[in-house]
C-alpha cells in the first residue's frame, strides 16, 4: 500500500530531520518515491523545512551542536537519495552550493573540521568531510569527484600551513582555481595568511565560516539561522 | 542553567573503589573486544611483546587484561622531578606533594602597552623568568607556545634554548612543531642543562608528555617521542586528549572509561619498551561546549574527570598530574573561579603537578600579572592543604586558660606571637583593608600585580650558570646552521 503525499507527508519528512531520525527519513524518502513525490518537492517541502528550523533552534540556544550535526546527517542521507532522482530527471535542486572540506596534510585535529561542516550543512550547503591529514591530490581528486563549488581547509597547526597553499597553486595550475571558492579557517590562519596564500576568505568560527561563504556564493539570509 | 539544590555531598574523589573496579572492567572490556589503532610497525612490535594480539595488518591492537595489569604492576609509584643543578628544586611526584606549573599561550597582554598581542622570543624569556621569581611556581610548561619573530623550523629549539637558559625549576614538555630533528635536539638540550647525558638519566627534570588521539589511535609522532623520553630517562605523563562530546563519550562515567582505555594503552606501550619507565596519569579532558564546539577547559566535567582519573592512579597506586585552565578570554571573575576551584579539587584529589598558572583561554592567552595573581591563589590552597595541626602545644589549653574568660586578650601573649606567623596567612596583594580605608584610597588588585611583575622582569637574574647558558647557545647555533643554514 503506498502512502499519500500530502502536507502531512512533508511535515513528517521535516521531523525526520529535526528529531536526527536517519533510518524513518530512509524510509519515507524511499516510501515517497515509490508513492510518485516529486523530489524536488520532498526536498524543499520536507528535509529542508527540517533543516531551517533546526538551524532556528540553534541560533536560539535551544538545541546544540550533536543535534545539529545529526539533523544535518539526516538531511544529507535524505537528499543523497533524492538527488539521484533530481539529476536523472534533468532538474536542480536549490542548494547553496556544494563544500568539500578537510583538514590538510601533516594535521590530524579533526573536531573543528567536523563542527564547521556541520554547520555548514545546517545552513543549506552540500558538505562533503573527506576527513584529515589530506593531501593536495586528495584535495583536488575530491573536488573533481563531487563537482564542488568551495574548497573548505582546515588546520590548527603552524608548521603544515603553507600546504594550503600547495593546493591553492595546484587548483591554478590545473585551471581549476577560477571554479572553486577557498575558505581556510583554524587557529594559526589570520586574514593576512589567507590573503597572501590567495585564499578567497577565512573563518575563524563555525558562525564566521556560513557568514563568510554567505558572502562568498551570493547567499541572502534574511534571518541569522544556525549559527554556533 | 542546572542549579545546585543544595542537597548535594562533596568527597575528595567522585567515585569510590567499587566505582573504580567497574570502570576500570569496563575499560578492559573495551580494550579486549575493540582495542586501540595503532600506525606505526615500532608500537605494533611494542604491543606485540607485551602480549597483545595484533590484528587488521597489525594496525589494530586488542589488549588483554594481563598485560595491562602486568604493565601497571612494573611503574614506580612515585618518582621525582629534579631541580636542574638546584635540590631545592626537586618536585616529588606521587608521594602525595601537589606541585603547580606554568601553562602556555599564543597571545600575551603585553605589560607595558597593554595590547594584546602574538607571543615573541623576549616573552619566552620573561615568562621563564617570573616562573622562577615566583615563589608558588614549581615548575614550568613552555612559556610561550611559539616564537613568532622567529623562524618555524628552529622554534621549538629556540624556545628550549631560552627556557633552560633562565631557569632550574623543573619543566613538562608535550611536543610542539613535529620538526625533523625536535626530538633528539630537545633532548639534547636538557641533557646539556643538567651537565650530561648521565646526568639527566639520574637526575630527570622534565615531564615528557605522550598523547593518545582519540577516539583509540596510538599516534606516531607520540611514539617518537615516547621512545626519546624512555630512552632518555625523562619520566612520562600519559593521557587521552578526548573532549567528551566529539572525541569522547557523552557521560561523565563513559569519559573516564575512555581515558583509562587509552592511558592504559600507554602504560602497556611504554612499559613494554621500557619496564619500569616511571610514568603518571594524566588528566586533560574536557566536555565539548556544546554550543561552540570550544575545547571548555574551565568546566566542572573537566575538573571532575580529573578526580575520576586520579581515583584510578591511586587504585592503581600511580602518581596523576594535570592540566587546569580556564575558558575565560581575559582575566576576570570566570578565569579567578574556574582556576580556584579546579585547582583547589585537584590538589585533594592528589594531583602532583597541576599545569596552569599565567594563562587562559585553552593555551591561547598568557599574562605576567595573572601569573603572579595565580602565584598568590596557589598560596590560598596550599594554606587550605595544610589544615590543622593537631598537637600539645597547637591545642594551646595553657594559653586558653590564662586568657579567658573577659576580660583578657590573647594580642600580646608569648603564644600569639610565636605561633601566627606560622599558623595565619597573610596574603602578599589580596585586598586586607578596612572598608572605610579602602574607600578612602587604593590601588587595585590588577595594578599590585603589574607592579610586582614589572619589578620582577627589571630585577630577577636567570639563577643558570653561564657556562650552561654557553653552551645551550652553541648547540643551537649547530641546530640553526644545520637547518637554516
Ligand atoms: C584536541 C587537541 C588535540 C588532539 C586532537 C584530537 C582530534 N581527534 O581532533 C591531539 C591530542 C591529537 C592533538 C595533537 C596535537 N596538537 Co593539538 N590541540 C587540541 C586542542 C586542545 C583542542 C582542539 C579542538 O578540537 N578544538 C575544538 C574545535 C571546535 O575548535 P577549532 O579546532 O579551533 O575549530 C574552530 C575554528 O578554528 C574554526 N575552524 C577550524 N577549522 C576550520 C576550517 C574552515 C574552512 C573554517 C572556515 C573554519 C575553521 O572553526 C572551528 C569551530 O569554531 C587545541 C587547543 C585549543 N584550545 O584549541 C590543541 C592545539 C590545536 N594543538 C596544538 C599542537 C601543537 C598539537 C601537537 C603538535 C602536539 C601537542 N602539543 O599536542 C599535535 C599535532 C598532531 C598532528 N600531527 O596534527 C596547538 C597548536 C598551536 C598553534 N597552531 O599555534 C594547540 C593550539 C594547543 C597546544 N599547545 O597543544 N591536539
Amino acid at each position: 500500500m503506498s502512502i499519500e503525499i500530502n502536507e502531512e507527508y512533508f511535515e513528517k519528512l521535516a521531523l525526520t530531520v529535526i528529531d536526527g531520525e536517519d533510518e524513518e527519513c530512509v524510509k519515507l524518502v524511499n516510501e515517497g518515491l515509490d508513492a510518485g513525490v516529486d523530489p524536488l518537492d520532498a526536498v524543499e517541502k520536507g528535509l529542508a523545512r527540517g533543516i531551517d528550523k533546526v538551524g532556528e533552534d540553534f541560533g536560539a540556544g535551544i538545541i546544540f551542536l550533536p543535534e545539529l550535526a545529526m539533523a544535518a546527517d539526516v538531511m544529507k542521507q535524505g537528499t543523497t537519495i533524492l538527488d539521484e532522482r533530481i539529476k536523472a530527471s534533468g532538474e536542480k535542486r536549490a542548494s547553496h552550493g556544494k563544500v568539500v572540506i578537510g583538514t590538510i596534510k601533516g594535521d590530524i585535529h579533526d573536531i573543528g573540521k567536523s563542527v564547521v561542516a556541520a554547520v555548514m550543512q545546517a545552513n543549506g550547503y552540500d558538505v562533503v568531510d573527506i576527513g584529515i591529514d589530506i593531501d593536495v591530490d586528495a584535495f583536488i581528486d575530491a573536488l573533481k569527484e563531487h563537482d564542488a563549488d568551495v574548497l573548505g581547509m582546515s588546520t590548527l597547526l603552524t608548521l603544515p600551513l603553507m600546504e594550503m597553499e600547495k593546493v591553492i597553486i595546484r587548483l591554478k595550475e590545473i585551471g581549476m582555481r577560477d571554479d572553486i571558492k577557498v575558505i581556510v579557517g583554524g587557529c594559526p590562519v589570520t586574514q593576512e595568511f589567507a590573503d597572501e596564500i590567495g585564499a578567497d576568505a577565512v573563518g575563524f568560527d563555525a558562525q564566521d565560516a556560513v557568514f563568510k561563504l554567505d558572502g562568498l556564493m551570493g547567499v541572502n539570509r534574511s534571518r541569522a539561522t544556525a549559527q554556533a | 542553567m542546572k542549579g545546585f539544590d543544595g542537597k548535594l555531598v562533596g568527597s575528595v574523589h567522585p567515585i569510590t573503589r567499587d566505582e573504580c573496579k567497574m570502570v576500570h572492567d569496563a575499560a578492559i572490556r573495551v580494550l579486549e573486544q575493540g582495542g586501540v589503532r595503532c600506525d606505526d610497525e615500532r608500537a605494533a612490535k611494542m604491543f606485540e611483546d607485551a602480549g597483545c594480539t595484533l590484528e587488521n595488518n597489525r594496525e589494530l591492537v586488542k589488549i588483554p587484561e594481563k598485560a595491562v595489569m602486568d604493565a601497571l604492576a612494573k611503574c614506580p609509584g612515585s618518582f621525582t622531578l629534579h631541580g636542574r643543578n638546584d635540590p631545592t628544586k626537586d618536585c616529588s611526584i606521587g608521594t602525595g606533594e601537589v606541585h603547580f606549573c606554568t601553562v602556555t599561550g599564543r597571545y600575551i597582554d603585553d605589560i607595558r602597552t597593554g595590547e594584546r598581542r602574538k607571543v615573541t622570543r623576549q616573552d619566552a624569556i620573561d615568562g621563564t623568568l617570573m616562573a622562577d621569581a615566583l615563589e608558588n611556581v614549581h615548575g614550568l610548561y613552555k612559556p610561550v607556545m611559539w616564537l613568532f619573530d622567529e623562524e618555524m623550523i628552529c622554534n621549538s629549539q629556540i624556545l628550549t634554548t631560552e627556557w633552560m637558559k633562565h631557569t632550574n625549576k623543573p619543566g613538562t614538555w608535550v611536543y610542539n612543531t613535529g620538526a625533523e630533528h625536535e626530538v633528539s635536539d630537545l633532548i639534547k638540550m636538557w641533557q646539556i642543562a643538567v651537565g650530561g647525558e648521565e646526568e639527566m638519566r639520574q637526575k630527570p627534570h622534565m615531564l615528557g608528555h605522550v598523547v593518545v588521539n582519540p577516539p583509540r589511535v596510538i599516534d606516531v609522532h607520540y611514539t617518537d617521542w615516547l621512545i626519546g623520553f624512555c630512552d632518555s630517562g625523562t619520566p612520562l605523563s600519559i593521557e587521552s586528549a578526548l573532549m567528551g562530546g566529539a572525541t569522547g563519550p557523552a557521560t561523565r562515567a563513559g569519559m573516564l572509561v575512555q581515558c583509562m582505555v587509552e592511558i592504559y594503552s600507554l602504560v602497556v606501550q611504554s612499559q613494554s619498551y621500557k619496564p619500569g619507565h616511571p610514568l603518571a596519569f594524566c588528566s586533560f579532558n574536557p566536555a565539548m561546549d556544546m554550543r561552540t564546539g570550544l575545547w571548555a577547559t574551565g568546566t566542572p566535567e573537566y575538573g571532575i574527570n580529573g578526580g575520576g582519573i586520579a581515583a584510578m592512579a591511586k587504585y592503581h597506586n600511580i602518581p596523576v598530574v594535570g592540566f587546569g585552565m580556564s575558558d575565560s578570554c581575559e582575566f576576570d571573575q570566570q578565569t579567578a573561579h574556574e582556576k580556584a576551584l579546579k585547582n583547589y579539587n585537584y590538589a585533594l584529589a592528589g594531583l602532583s603537578w597541576i599545569i596552569d598558572l599565567g594563562g587562559t583561554a585553552g593555551f591561547n592567552l598568557v599574562s605576567w600579572p595573572e601569573m603572579v595573581l595565580e602565584n598568590e591563589m596557589v598560596a590560598y590552597i596550599g594554606e587550605y592543604l595544610k589544615g590543622i595541626q593537631i598537637d600539645e602545644e597547637r591545642l594551646s589549653v595553657d594559653t586558653i586558660l590564662k586568657v579567658g574568660p573577659l576580660p583578657g586578650s590573647y594580642m600580646k601573649e608569648k603564644h600569639t606571637r610565636k605561633w601566627f606567623r606560622e599558623e595565619f596567612f597573610m596574603p602578599e596583594l589580596n585586598n586586607k583593608e578596612f572598608f572605610e580605608s579602602w574607600q578612602r584610597g587604593h590601588v587595585e588588585l590588577q595594578e599590585k600585580a603589574k607592579q610586582k611583575a614589572l619589578s620582577i622582569l627589571d630585577n630577577h637574574q636567570s639563577p643558570v650558570a653561564a657556562e650552561i647558558q654557553q653552551e645551550l647557545d652553541s648547540y643551537l647555533d649547530f641546530c640553526m646552521q644545520r637547518d637554516l643554514g
